[in-house]
């Protein structure tokens, strides 16, 4: 048995796959011990520990340490004359106008910073040596009057020689060996000094919660006989043995929606769809994602509480539309939904748990495409009437009949789920009309077909229990590690083999720790390098093929350059004209998991079919009401149509059509 | 409101908001400059046919917020809209025709659909060089200097553009043509995107309703201005803030306002103003009335109100001409920034009597721009800097400490990068000035400190900045923040620097820059 457990704010999923198919689980979330959550959900689909031979794990304990500060106690040691490093930050606002803005929050105190003199330089020669004799008995009274628990050390320039964070961090076991000692060398090896000892602080910090956590699930695993394999998802996509996050466990953030475009894309691939947009639309909010060629966009930096951490991570944006954000009207009279939501507490209106403002929620509710008797989000019946009852201001507000405002908020959250899309598509330069949709999370195969319509995407395809997808994403998941060193040369006729030996370098660094970690099967190597015109600020990822590298020349690189330039910024730059330099390399390792695993429906095997009135876009129709489970391949479904699944419900718009492929994936299509 | 449904009004408009956006994305993406890729300092917009703008991307850099129409006027005088024909443009930067600096080129394109002129699709961006003197002109002692002036005018891509003599006088006029005309190329292009997403609202909604919603967005804006004007008590509150130094003869140069709020409407009047400056101290009527908006949008409405010709309709903004915030032609105008933070300020004073809950303490709010350069056998090389300061503090809490300036958004320089890119000089301290923000229930927030170690002989350093004599004040009992300075240690001499001037260092001397800090809250 391999199992799949995600946990997410209000849910916890499990996706199990045997040898009797598929078990899919949902459980409520216990926020306050969320390791609990895990076994609830493996006692309730009764699966025995002895039983799993793997168990794939994503968790928001990482994310969740940093929002809510219960992180370890840092020092934080920096080269002389930097100790503001934190608090400088880069000096931009995120929110241009406004005027009580404040700067993220550093996750050290100003006065938790020791300054160190010393000074590396770029090129990894000393200016100034560390003289760890002079500022022994400093560091150690500093370090006795804090109550640390942990220690970053991030020194200017010591991605290119981390001789004085070694000696430091030796230092200080020697004065204190109960104190855990991050350097930001073993943690990110790129420069600009504040998004290093940023990660680096975010390392430090989040390390002791994950081992405590990571501990205590093993424990509680193996006293119930679990001696399978533990793996972790990253932010990435893809994830590693529970014993690689020991080593860093920055890659662990925000893995919640990576897990599910992971999912996504290994659904969509068993249909043969390789380039695709989805979208997740959960309780309150909606993040889409672009997948070139079968592989999500990454970003090599990403935000948690404002502050950068410098790793690959799946690029999502996130948009405040989501099953509970409110829909009001503004006081220039506009009808707008979200960004607030009503969270998961009270949460809709129609969960009869107190909700007293609109939600999108009690909007499809309203319109008939989500039924009282549907038993969204774990087996509650929905108040319709409470939908009515709070729509009812706002319809007046507008002069509409409560389903007519309702259709209305529906009409505008797709709007900004299309805003959402543009932005990570034709706002950098891509366009999505050759691109497939895939909705999953529990609402996003509701508004899936109006969304394509918005965005000339003709073809949507809906997973199977959508509502889970990120739960399958674990399972069928690959296992990588990245990493990235600055080594900035001059693009002339050496550059070739010293890209050579970095590059060597790294792969041979890679394969080293995925080998002690133990991971079995094929290494694929992903390669590329940050270029950019001499004196420029930002540096183009330039991807190199594996077959590129032995045959690489001076101009081959450049060549690989202009073409890189051209697609992002639209015109070569002076290519030929302008000297180029290579700044920092990537390597990726993938250990690629070839089982391929499919989704499938769950429950509902009758074969009865109902009807139900639905509301959309200004017309009120009879639509059929079905069950996805009791579909069958190649069953094709014509709109205006309801499609009730396990853990998400499916909306066919008049017009559209659906047909259940051989993979069980909905694929819509507008009639022609 | 009566014969368009909410839902339609909500999709189209945020569809334009969108378009205007998505054209400032792809200008941004494209553009050479780094101050238009990195700074953002652009804007892009859609104007109605009678040329008001509609939807205009100002989360880019405030201070080109509200900057289309006027320039947009200026055209249209120059060339009836009546006479346009598809393929015609419109282009300015001249800063007596509705333009800011020189550096800005604005650039409009008429959408037509089915042969009618619906409106313009239009983008403004800083040019990396525009021909001149110099790049630090603020020595420059009329706009002739500072490089060349396109008044507006009507051109036609065809026959002008694409190699044609308008693109060989501008390229022949300046010393990066490639680079130029390359970023002039991406504001056409951003334009054309404008185009195109009108066209295709226009056939999926029809022409009747996109024009319908055009004139609601309007409306729409202004209905929420005047909301929130309304909820601030009427009166006429006046305020000065004060420039340390003209720049030529080092007298100081004020800036006084009257803000009146009668009802829902609002007047600013900065009668009493000091006499344009004999340098680029000055600021172009449209920079003004930027800065004025961008402290409207910042005190009374916030930032979901998207700004537009609507905008403007419950707001009157006036500056004498001849004022150092209206000058005459030809009085130069590159350093203009720090003119309009005195107005900004001076806005933010006035308002402060009026709704002083609303209202945060003035910061260090200045541009201060450090420029090292050396001169050596491989050229120049030359290192522009943009130093954060204190923000004011607010009944909220502190200001931020070390932070980009209300009317830009600049990010530093890693230090890790300059030590990879420049061999004249290595930043030896990069720190928070102890207790330089103002005192008070909530402090200001701290100004900056960088200490640059030169390495070589004959390195060229200079300054414009403010407030080195006159800090950022405090509000409702607050200390003031504590004022800037520049200085180097030559050994055991310490050499002051005024905050506009420029100096010669030599091998071992300490450059050091700090900015101020921001005003403090209420007393302690």
């Amino acid at each position: 048995m391999r199992v799949g457990i995600e946990i997410g704010g209000t849910f916890t999923d499990l996706v199990a796959a045997g040898p009797n198919g598929l078990t899919i689980t949902k459980v409520p979330s216990v926020p306050a011990r969320p390791d609990e959550g895990v076994f609830d959900a493996l006692d309730r689909a009764g699966i025995a520990c002895e039983a799993m031979v793997e168990l794939a794990h994503g968790s928001t304990v990482a994310t969740n340490a940093v929002l809510e500060r219960k992180g370890a106690r840092l020092a934080f040691l920096v080269t002389a004359g930097f100790g503001d490093v934190l608090t400088i930050q880069r000096l931009e606002r995120r929110r241009i106008f406004d005027l009580l803005y404040r700067k993220p929050v550093p996750l050290v105190a100003r006065k938790d910073a020791f300054e160190i003199p010393e000074r590396t330089l770029f090129d990894g020669s000393i200016a100034e040596p560390l003289d760890t004799g002079r500022i022994r008995a400093s560091l150690e009274a500093f370090l006795a009057a804090g109550d640390y628990g942990s220690v970053a050390i991030c020194l200017l320039n010591s991605f290119a020689n981390p001789d004085h964070e070694r000696r430091l961090a030796e230092l200080i076991r020697d004065v204190d060996p109960s104190l855990d000692v991050t350097c930001s060398y073993d943690i990110s090896r790129e420069y600009r000094e504040y998004e290093r000892a940023t990660t680096t602080t975010m390392a430090a910090y989040v390390q002791p919660v994950i081992a405590a956590y990571l501990a205590r699930m093993e424990s509680v695993l193996a006293s119930r006989g679990f001696a399978g394999n533990l793996s972790i998802m990253q932010s990435n996509g893809a994830r590693m043995p529970a014993a690689a996050m020991r080593r860093n466990a920055v890659t662990a953030l925000l893995s919640g929606p990576a897990a599910g475009v992971t999912g996504a894309v290994r659904q969509a691939g068993l249909s043969g769809i390789r380039n695709l947009v989805t979208l997740d639309i959960g309780g309150t909010s909606a993040d889409v994602c672009l997948v070139v060629d079968g592989k999500p966009q990454l970003s090599q930096e990403a935000k948690i509480d404002g502050l950068p951490i410098r790793t690959p991570m799946v690029d999502i944006a996130t948009v405040g539309a989501g099953g509970g954000s409110l829909v009001w009207a503004d006081d220039g009279g506009m009808m707008r939904v979200g960004p607030q939501s009503a969270g998961a507490n009270p949460g809709p209106a129609c969960y009869g748990r107190g909700g007293t403002q609109p939600t999108l929620t009690d909007a499809h509710v309203l319109c008939g495409r989500l039924r009282p008797e549907a038993r969204l989000a774990g087996s509650m019946q929905l108040d319709v009437e409470a939908s009515r009852r709070v729509f009812a201001p706002i319809a007046e507000r507008f002069g509409l009949e409560p389903a007519a405002a309702a259709d209305s908020a529906v009409q505008i959250a797709i709007a900004n789920v299309v805003a959402a899309i543009r932005q990570v598509s034709t706002e950098r330069g891509r366009d999505t009309r050759d691109f497939t949709l895939v909705p999953f999370g529990g609402a996003g195969p509701l508004h899936a077909a109006a969304v394509a319509e918005a965005l000339h995407i003709a073809t949507v395809l809906v997973p199977p229990n959508a509502g889970v997808i990120s739960a399958y994403g674990l399972l069928v998941s690959d296992h990588s590690l990245f990493e990235s060193l600055t080594r900035p040369i001059p693009l002339d006729e050496a550059a070739p083999d010293r890209v050579r030996d970095t590059l060597g370098g790294l792969r041979t660094e890679l394969a080293k720790r995925i080998e002690e970690l133990g991971v079995p099967g094929d290494r694929l190597f992903e390669m590329s390098l940050d270029m950019r015109f001499k004196g420029q600020a930002f540096e183009i990822t330039v991807p190199l093929a594996e077959a590129d590298v032995p045959e690489l020349t001076r101009e081959r690189l450049l060549a690989l350059f202009a073409r890189e330039h051209e697609a992002i910024y639209s015109h070569g730059g002076g290519v030929g004209r302008n000297a180029v330099e290579i700044v920092s390399y990537r390597v990726g390792l993938h250990v690629p998991q070839l089982d391929r695993l499919s989704m499938s429906s769950s429950g509902a095997e009758t074969s009865a079919e109902g009807s139900c009135e639905v509301f959309d876009r200004g017309e009120r129709l009879d639509a059929r009401l079905l069950w996805r489970g009791s579909l069958r391949a190649g069953q094709s479904v014509q709109g205006p149509a309801v499609i009730e699944d396990t853990t998400a419900t499916i909306w066919i718009p008049k017009g559209w059509r659906g047909e259940i492929d051989g993979h069980q994936n909905l694929i819509m299509r507008a009639a022609a | 409101m009566s014969t368009i449904s909410p839902v339609d009004y909500a999709v189209i408009s945020q569809a334009f908001l969108s378009a205007a956006r998505e054209m400032g994305a792809k200008l941004c993406r494209a553009a050479y400059s780094s101050i238009v890729r990195e700074a953002k300092d652009a804007s892009t917009g859609i104007l109605n046919a009678r040329g008001e703008a509609v939807a205009q991307s100002d989360e880019l850099i405030p201070i080109l917020v509200g900057s289309l129409s006027i320039a947009f006027r200026h055209c249209a005088a120059a060339c009836p809209v009546e006479e346009l024909v598809e393929g015609d443009f419109y282009i300015t930067n001249n800063p007596y025709q509705g333009g800011h600096h020189l550096n800005d080129v604005f650039i409009f394109v008429p959408i037509f659909v089915d042969g009618r002129l619906l409106g313009f699709s239009a983008a403004v961006a800083h040019q990396l060089d525009v021909g001149g003197s110099s790049t630090l002109s603020n020595i420059a002692s009329d706009v002739y200097q500072e490089g060349l002036t396109i008044p507006a005018a009507r051109y036609s891509i065809a026959r002008d553009w694409n190699g044609g003599p308008l693109e060989k006088l501008i390229a022949a006029n300046i010393r990066v043509p490639d680079q130029t005309i390359g970023d002039i190329n991406s504001q056409f292009a951003a334009c054309r995107t404008g185009v195109s997403r009108v066209v295709d609202l226009c056939a999926k909604y029809g022409t009747a309703k996109i024009l319908q919603v055009m004139d609601e967005m309007l409306d729409y804006s202004e209905r929420r201005v005047r909301t929130a004007i309304a909820a601030i008590p009427d009166g006429t509150y006046r305020a000065e803030d004060t420039l340390d130094d003209d720049g030529v003869t080092g007298h100081p140069l004020t800036v006084q306002v009257a803000v009146t709020v009668a009802g829902d409407t609002m007047e600013i009047d900065y009668a009493g103003t000091a006499d344009q400056a004999k340098s680029g101290l000055n600021s172009p009527f449209a920079s003004t009335v930027s800065a004025t908006l961008t402290a409207i949008k910042d005190i009374v409405t916030g930032s979901d109100v998207p700004y537009n010709e609507g905008t403007f309709r419950p707001i009157t903004i006036k500056a004498p001409l001849g004022s150092f915030l209206n000058p005459r032609h030809p009085a130069p105008v590159a350093a203009r920034m720090e003119p309009i933070y005195r107005a900004f300020d001076s806005i933010l004073m006035a308002l402060g009597q009026a709704i002083p809950e609303r209202v945060i303490a003035c910061g260090y709010d200045s541009t201060y721009l450090t420029s090292l350069s050396i001169l050596e056998s491989g050229g120049y090389q030359v290192f522009i800097e943009v130093h954060g300061g204190g923000w004011g503090a607010s009944a909220e809490g502190d200001g931020a400490d070390g932070i980009a300036q209300p009317l830009s958004n600049c990010t530093n320089v890693p230090v890790e990068m300059t030590d990879m890119g420049y061999d004249y000089f290595r930043i030896e301290e990069y720190s928070l000035v102890p207790d330089s923000g103002g005192a008070g229930r909530h402090r200001g927030g701290h100004g900056t400190k960088r200490a640059f170690r030169i390495l070589k002989d004959g390195v060229r350093f200079s300054i414009y900045a403010d407030r080195f004599e006159r800090p950022a004040a405090g509000i409702r009992g607050g200390g003031s923040g504590s004022p800037a300075g520049c200085e180097v240690v030559r050994g055991n001499e310490r050499i002051p620097y005024r905050s506009m001037g420029s100096d010669v260092l030599r091998k071992g001397d300490l450059l050091v820059v700090r900015t101020g800090g921001g005003g403090g809250y209420g007393a302690a």
